[in-house]
């Protein structure tokens, strides 16, 4: 194996002989281009929002918003309700705790089924996360995976609902790569798996009709504090 | 390439009579030309992204060696295996061996032209491991044992009732006419198969060499349920998959999606790094990177071919071809097709077995026009065109060869003279006559002019030349 490794390296640089390897590289200082975009999104913050709603509606998405946080849990509450729902999954995210959503939930008879077991949480009604991000110009949630953050709660459930805080908002994805690089100073430091998703999950693969929840959650429901 | 010879005018014949696929080529074709103009329109600075991206693949071509060693370092500091394959067998024997060793019985497969060039399935087949397509387009055309006709929509050549009786025939379930019934249909078989499965394999449209991480872009899902829900990952990534860094995503994503189906933004984008970290609750246990040659390498050395490898894959040079949107995605054989597989098989598969792809095109240069990467496909298919020629020894081996070659002298004793230009004009306005139809076209003319009109009428020479004509109109208006 490892004499394929040189094989192929040795027909790349024979290959390569006489190819200028020059690269034009600038050095780029990503902890202040990130503070520059930051300042420059508190200003924009309100027109972002409009925005984001906009892109998210135009990608099949439901959109909540509410003036102050305090309306989060009695929203879910009542999504819940309508929907009928009997199993849920959550992120154990510190904001989430903060606002204790888990237990509200539980209080109101729901099973919780943890990330853990795939077959378990394949059958969980809906799965609630925040978000790390959020892109305005294309309506796109960014998840990053850790220990309380799990893949599989935004994928598995058919159901997907984010909280996002208008502090998270991006104005668009070359802002957001200034931004995650600058947190990226240790390169080691990378999430093992960063999420982004535009929408529910949609296929178009049978004439081209559009479908929705093909694979991933059929709906998708931001709510926006 | 374990694929055979590619025959692309017998195939294109065939697909020709096909009216369901004429009239699918037309419908995907149109839908994701219209849609990538729209959303190409919608940047104000399009123009320059494209030559940014392409500058960048130069770059990091130009220094590929550099990128794969530093590309191997991050993955394995994430916790990773990298493995290098040299050609599509040694990739399969990898590929397979990990499988085995580990003694998995079902592999789930999300969309991935690499293993398509590779023909894995087969591998893993002749193994006597299961292997399942979870793309819903790559699910029909398992399930129908063919090959994907579009890099979007693999299965486009199929109708709805032809996938309804497929699903019915294969699956045993009534014949479902919606195409939302359908899909439902294929969500729950294929749930319980991404449950069971002890190894998902992916592709990658992006490995970023700083940081290790490859990059998947989709829309229903399924790979990220293949990178999650296994307890082993495999991705197969061609080496010119590369950027150097990890902002040039920005950039990289930002084209891609909007090339391929005007999207602003693909439903879902992964960033993998690695396997699960220790603290992780889900995701892969072991993460695999194998480092697909297959003939790459090779195609570095030629500077006039060089740029093929440029390619992000997003098939904007498919649906603007006026050829590919007549012969389909199966005409060019391989697992590559339109301008970018008249261009990428032969020098894949050795342009002894693919001599007719790059003919397979009339060098109107759409394809270049729409290239987010801005591949000039006119120059390299020219380049390739000449390399064919040479290996069949200056063209005269044949008798097709010889009369081309005598038409092409006596066309240009024809034209290097004004006066024998003028009376071979004339001669063949009379001459023709016996085959013009009353509409003007020529639609039946001996061999060997046959294969002009075989596949089209061909316009009759007119009675009086421009010239002629000119001279004419200038004397009426003065």
């Amino acid at each position: 194996m490892s004499n394929s490794r040189e094989e192929i390296l040795y027909t790349i640089r024979r290959g390569l002989k006489g190819v200028s390897s020059e690269e034009t590289t600038v050095e780029r200082n990503f902890l202040s281009e990130a503070e520059e975009v930051q300042n420059l999104t508190k200003e924009l913050r309100s027109n972002l929002k409009t925005q984001f709603i906009d892109e998210l509606t135009n990608v099949n998405t439901n959109v909540a918003e509410l003036e102050n946080e305090e309306n989060i849990n009695k929203t879910l509450l009542n999504l819940i309700k309508r929907k009928e729902l009997k199993s849920f999954s959550i992120w154990e995210s510190e904001y989430l705790k903060e606002i204790n959503l888990k237990e509200d939930i539980k209080k109101t008879g729901l099973k919780f089924i943890a990330a853990k077991n795939k077959n378990k949480i394949a059958n969980s009604d809906i799965g609630i996360t925040e978000v790390d991000y959020a892109i305005a110009d294309t309506g796109t949630l960014v998840l990053l995976t850790n220990k309380n953050q799990p893949r599989s709660v935004s994928l598995l459930p058919p159901i997907h609902l984010a909280i996002v805080r208008q502090e998270n908002l991006a104005r668009n994805i070359k802002d957001l790569f200034i931004i995650l690089k600058s947190k990226l100073q240790n390169v080691e430091d990378i999430t093992s798996c960063m999420t982004f998703i535009t929408g529910p999950s949609r296929t178009a693969d049978i004439e081209l009709n559009l479908t929705l929840g093909v694979h991933g959650p059929k709906e998708l429901i931001v709510i926006i504090v | 390439m374990g694929f055979e010879e590619v025959r692309f005018e017998k195939n294109s014949d065939k697909a020709i009579q096909n009216k369901p696929l004429q009239k699918a080529l037309v419908n995907v074709t149109d839908r994701f030309r219209t849609a990538r103009n729209k959303a190409s329109k919608e940047v104000s600075d399009w123009e320059e992204l494209r030559s940014a991206a392409r500058e960048i693949k130069k770059n990091t071509i130009a220094n590929l060696d550099k990128y794969l060693i530093m590309l191997e370092e991050k993955v394995i500091k994430a916790g990773g295996i990298v493995h290098w394959a040299k050609d599509a067998h040694e990739a399969s024997q990898i590929i397979v061996k990990i499988a085995n060793d580990r003694g998995v019985k079902l592999v789930v497969k999300s969309k991935s032209m690499a293993t398509e060039e590779i023909e894995l399935n087969s591998s893993f087949e002749d193994a006597g491991i299961k292997v399942v397509e979870t793309d819903l387009g790559e699910y029909i055309i398992q399930l129908a044992g063919e090959h994907p006709s579009h890099i979007i929509a693999p299965a486009i050549h199929k109708t709805k009732d032809d996938i309804s009786a497929l699903f019915s025939e294969k699956l045993g379930v009534p014949h479902y006419e919606k195409p939302e019934e359908l899909t439902k249909v294929a969500r729950e078989r294929l749930r319980s198969e991404f449950l069971n499965a002890e190894m998902g394999v992916s592709g990658a449209n992006f490995a970023v060499a700083e940081t290790g991480t490859i990059v998947i872009v989709e829309n229903e899902g399924n790979a990220r349920l293949t990178t999650t829900v296994p307890k082993i990952h495999v991705a197969l990534v061609g080496i010119e998959k590369l950027i150097p860094k990890y902002e040039d995503l920005s950039l990289f994503l930002s084209i891609l999606a909007r090339s391929a189906t005007g999207q602003k933004s693909s439903t879902y984008v992964s960033f993998i790094t690695g396997p699960k970290s220790p603290t992780d609750v889900d995701g892969p246990e072991e993460f695999h990177l194998v480092l697909l040659d297959n003939g790459r390498s090779g195609i570095l050395a030629s500077e006039e071919t060089r740029e093929s490898l440029y390619c992000i894959r997003c098939g904007a040079c498919l649906n603007i071809c006026p050829v590919y949107r007549h012969v389909g995605g199966h005409s060019y054989g391989g697992a590559y097709s339109g301008p970018i597989g008249a261009i990428i098989t032969p020098q894949l598969m050795g342009i002894d077995k693919a001599s007719e792809l790059p003919f397979a095109s009339s060098l109107c240069g759409a394809c270049h026009d729409v290239c987010p990467v801005k591949i000039d496909f006119p120059k390299v298919l020219l380049e390739l065109r000449k390399n064919v020629i040479e290996s069949k020894k200056l063209g005269i081996n044949s008798g097709k060869d010889l009369i081309e070659k005598l038409g092409i002298r006596f066309w240009r004793f024809t034209v290097e003279y004004e006066s024998i230009y003028k009376i071979t004009n004339k001669l063949s306005y009379y001459l023709q006559i016996p085959w013009k139809r009353s509409n003007g076209k020529l639609n039946a003319l001996p061999y060997p002019f046959s294969r002009w009109t075989d596949k089209r009428d061909f316009p009759s020479v007119a009675k009086k030349t421009f010239r002629e004509r000119w001279k004419e109109i200038k004397a009426e208006t003065g």
